[in-house]
């Protein structure tokens, strides 16, 4: 704080001025405010805390959203390969695999209710015994392409499948679930060059 | 040097000074509460409630807002704690604060139109924090007349007159002009003169 201008001086010393300048700092308020204080400040670190554990599992909404958007990507990005991989249909040198792509094992079972067919988890469990050699087999760019997309797909399953736990009749959530695990088999399938996509609604 | 826990706080709280300088104490108050120590934070607010409820009272001239205000303050400075770098003293920075959150609140309701309780209605001043005497006539007065101006010209005084902000620090604080906080510093004198009948 500093003094007051100079321009005031000639007012400075007035009666008034003087008695202002006489008035207590501090008043005591009647009551202890600080119960109310301290309940605010314990209700913002509640919500801290409860900000900090939705980030880190996101909430319904979020979650939604994002299910969505892969489920979004992963049909455009599955067209971009599958575009990409018929420009590859030429034969060329085989490169060995990066063996960044690690294959999640699938639990077999989704919701309550939702087991994935046996169809679909042999010719899944296959599609992924074969992967890596099969990668190898494409144009890096391809082959990069191909694990970003199964990559995305994978991270959407994973999060649709722990939404899922938590709320198991969710019929959007099994409809994405269903959707992403067709992607995921639909683009391994394309890599191995098979041409029929073995999931169907059926299979679930 | 470790600070005092809150309730060593409230018992000296009558014998301590209200000064403009951060004291050591106080600073390793504002240390710990910068790390989320609630207890030290409640020694800071014992510290300086007076202090920001007069200032809100006298800005606010109601003393259910001025609870409200001070109790948004101290949420406020508890929110920015780790904003405050010394530059000032802490009880300045509080300042700063308080008065932020008394034109926040004005801003958003009209409450200030309605208030019923004046100045003199509230409970005695801490004598501590002003002269040993108590207030004489004229002090008693102003307080009183005080609740009569008009806001801004109310503000400026309270901050520039009572606590002694130069009129740029209290233009800053309240978003105005200097000349502005000057051409309102003028009128509560002269609004105040006739009120209390004293000559300028």
């Amino acid at each position: 704080m500093s003094k007051s201008d100079g321009n005031d001086i000639d007012y400075e010393r007035d009666e008034l001025m003087l008695a202002a300048r006489r008035l207590p700092a501090g008043i005591t308020p009647k009551r202890d405010l600080w119960p109310g204080i301290a309940g605010a400040i314990e209700e913002k670190a509640r919500e801290e805390r409860s900000a900090t554990d939705s980030r880190g599992r996101p909430g319904w909404n979020r979650m939604f959203a994002q299910a969505a958007a892969v489920v979004l990507l992963v049909g455009g990005s599955s067209g971009v390969t599958w575009l990409a991989m018929k420009q590859d249909a030429q034969p060329m040198a085989t490169e060995p695999s990066v063996g960044t792509l690690r294959f999640a094992p699938v639990a077999g079972s989704f919701g309550s209710q939702y087991h994935l067919g046996p169809e679909f988890l042999d010719a899944r469990n296959e599609l992924a015994a074969r992967l890596d050699e099969e990668l190898a087999r494409l144009s890096p760019a391809t082959r990069a392409e191909v694990e970003t997309n199964l990559e995305t797909i994978r991270a959407a399953i994973l999060e649709i499948n722990l939404a899922l736990a938590e709320e198991p009749g969710n019929a959007l959530l099994q409809r994405l679930l269903v959707n992403a695990y067709r992607d995921e088999l639909a683009v391994m399938s394309r890599v191995d060059g098979i041409a029929n996509s073995a999931m169907r609604r059926s299979d679930i | 040097m470790e600070p005092k826990p809150a309730a060593a706080a409230r018992a000296t709280r009558e014998v301590l000074p209200v000064t403009e300088e951060t004291s050591s104490d106080e600073l390793a108050w504002v240390q710990k509460a910068q790390k989320s120590d609630t207890s030290a934070f409640e020694s800071l607010y014992r510290m300086q409630v007076d202090r920001v409820y007069a200032l809100c009272l006298r800005m606010t001239a109601n003393v259910s807002e001025a609870e409200d205000c001070t109790q948004e303050t101290f949420i406020q400075a508890w929110s920015k704690l780790d904003r405050f770098r010394g530059d000032s003293s802490f009880g300045t920075w509080l300042h700063r604060v308080a008065v932020n959150t008394v034109l926040g609140r004005m801003r958003k309701s009209n409450r200030e139109r309605d208030r019923i309780r004046a100045v003199s209605e509230v409970a005695p001043v801490n004598e501590s924090t002003g002269d040993s005497g108590g207030l004489r006539d004229l002090e008693k007065d102003l307080e009183k007349a005080l609740d009569e101006l008009p806001s801004g010209a109310r503000h400026v005084f309270v901050l520039h007159a009572v606590y002694g902000y130069s009129h740029e620090e209290t233009s800053d604080m309240l978003g105005i002009a200097s000349g502005t906080s000057k051409a309102q510093l003028h009128r509560a004198r002269r609004l105040l003169a006739q009120q209390l009948n004293v000559g300028l």
